[in-house]
């Protein structure tokens, strides 16, 4: 228990000594909640629609964190620890190395909440935000979305032989995710040709599920992404323990 | 005597490569072990069967009477290691990983008298990749020493250091010895092996050529002194001639 607190805060600490997660996961997201709030706030959503732009794009917001966290903070330290045999100083301790993965865990799921209720702050504070939904089924559903993205992300780590490589796959994910999700370009702004390709992201999915929560929607109809979100959960998390290597 | 560490006919090979071959060793308990070899030789492939950090083709190795791979958390209670080139998180400072090494054990030594006993007690603050080669190698060292072992495995102790350090090193490493730590260690200083080491193997190609005290393998060897002695058992005597 000592050796999981004090690893909690040094892990904490070096993780905002770096700066790239508190950036890209919460000041961007913080950031574009302030932007889109003021450019189309309260307008609804479209024409005759009963809730507002920012309604629709709240759950889009919201897994930014995630992104940044899952697809990024966890597998890129997760490989740099392994490349520089951080991992393998802990298999000779009394500790296991899973400990320390926990902890990024931990810390990059703290990171990842921090920045969806500062969302809600910003979007329910400055631009009247409500959710219409349930906020219970809301969290579960981010949760959902979340254990998908990070099991996305430890695949990555996995598979990755070296931390050059977990790098470009994690751009290669993290990038387009974030652009053609709907993460940042509102779905509903694309092109309906664009849409059925951005639907094959796991991420769009997601988000779907987010938004519909979020709006209210029946359950019955946001079915596909929580199997969706299930299936890569399952799939990436088994993926990630058949390929893991600690060095 | 008790014995500290007992390999019997270990071996490891890498594709076609014979990293390790046939290893057998005993190192009795307060004694100072010395795994000698040129490099690429299975220095730190024997020490890694050792740890079970690698999992060796054949043979069997006991650790203070424990298997290091199904005992593991049991044993590194009480075993140090420093690996070679140790490298550590980004931006972290010489006192959060003495902070979080400390944290790993149920007995540990108190990391702030070990910073004093190793000269590195200003540079707490100090982040471990500002560190000088010599600085970053002593804390290493440091490190291993925390668990308050029974058993430390140093391998290549000193590279980087000036005379200055390790002479402190030894002079530390031989009061813990007093006090009854077993020390496993690699190295390449010659001078450093004859004074710290109550014993030696020497590997050449993953094969025990020579194990014995410092003096009886000088007096087997036709030379006078271990630096050459090492070379004509490491087979490195006549290639080192031919060059002159």
């Amino acid at each position: 228990m000592r050796a999981f607190s004090t690893l909690l805060k040094t892990e904490s600490k070096l993780m905002l000594r770096g700066m790239d997660t508190p950036i890209f996961g919460v000041a961007f997201p913080v950031g574009f909640a302030v932007i889109l709030g003021m450019i189309v706030g309260n307008k609804p959503a479209f024409e005759g629609a009963d809730f507002s732009f920012l309604q629709q794009s709240f759950g889009a917001l919201t897994s930014i964190g995630i992104c940044a966290t899952g697809l990024m903070s966890v597998p890129l330290t997760v490989a740099d620890y392994r490349h520089k045999k951080v991992l393998k100083r802990f298999r000779v301790t009394p500790v296991s190395p899973a400990l320390l993965l926990l902890v990024q865990f931990v810390i990059s799921f703290m990171i990842s909440v921090i920045s969806m209720l500062l969302v809600y702050s910003v979007c329910a504070l400055f631009f009247g935000y409500r959710m219409i939904g349930s906020p219970w089924a809301f969290m579960l559903a981010y949760m959902l979305v979340l254990l998908a993205i990070y099991a996305i992300g430890m695949m990555l780590a996995s598979i990755s032989p070296n931390i050059k490589t977990a790098n470009l796959l994690c751009s290669l994910v993290y990038f387009p995710m974030l652009l053609l999700s709907g993460a940042t370009i509102p779905y509903e702004v694309m092109p309906k040709i664009m849409q059925k390709a951005m639907d094959v992201l796991p991420l769009t999915q997601g988000i779907k599920l987010l938004k519909g929560i979020s709006l209210g929607i029946p359950t019955e109809n946001v079915l596909l992404p929580i199997i969706l979100m299930a299936g890569f959960t399952i799939v990436c998390t088994a993926l990630s323990l058949r390929f893991f290597r600690w060095e | 005597m008790e014995k500290a560490l007992i390999v019997k006919d270990l071996a490891k090979s890498y594709g076609n490569v014979t990293a390790v071959d046939s290893l057998k060793l005993e190192v009795q308990k307060g004694e100072i072990f010395g795994l000698l070899g040129h490099n690429g030789a299975g220095k730190t492939t024997s020490i890694e069967c050792i740890l079970g950090v690698k999992k060796p083709d054949r043979g069997s190795v006991e650790v203070l009477g424990m298997n290091p791979v199904t005992q593991r958390k049991q044993l590194f209670e009480k075993v140090g290691v420093q690996f070679q080139q140790t490298s550590y998180q980004d931006k972290i400072t010489v006192a959060e990983i003495c902070e979080v090494t400390y944290s790993l054990y149920k007995n540990p030594a108190d990391w702030k008298e070990l910073l004093k006993a190793f000269g590195l007690v200003d540079f707490q603050k100090q982040l471990v990749s500002e560190l000088s080669g010599g600085e970053r190698q002593k804390l290493s060292v440091l490190l291993a020493l925390i668990p308050k072992p029974e058993l430390v495995f140093l391998d290549e102790l000193t590279t980087g250091l000036d005379s200055k350090a390790r002479r402190d090193i030894w002079k530390y490493l031989e009061s813990l010895k007093a006090k009854g730590l077993t020390i496993f260690l690699t190295s390449h200083y010659m001078d450093e092996v004859e004074i710290l080491c109550d014993r030696i193997c020497i590997l050449k190609k993953g094969l025990a050529v020579a194990l014995d005290s410092v003096p009886a393998l000088i007096q087997q060897s036709p030379y006078d002194n271990l630096e050459e002695a090492y070379l004509w058992y490491s087979g490195e005597e006549e290639n080192a001639n031919e060059s002159l």
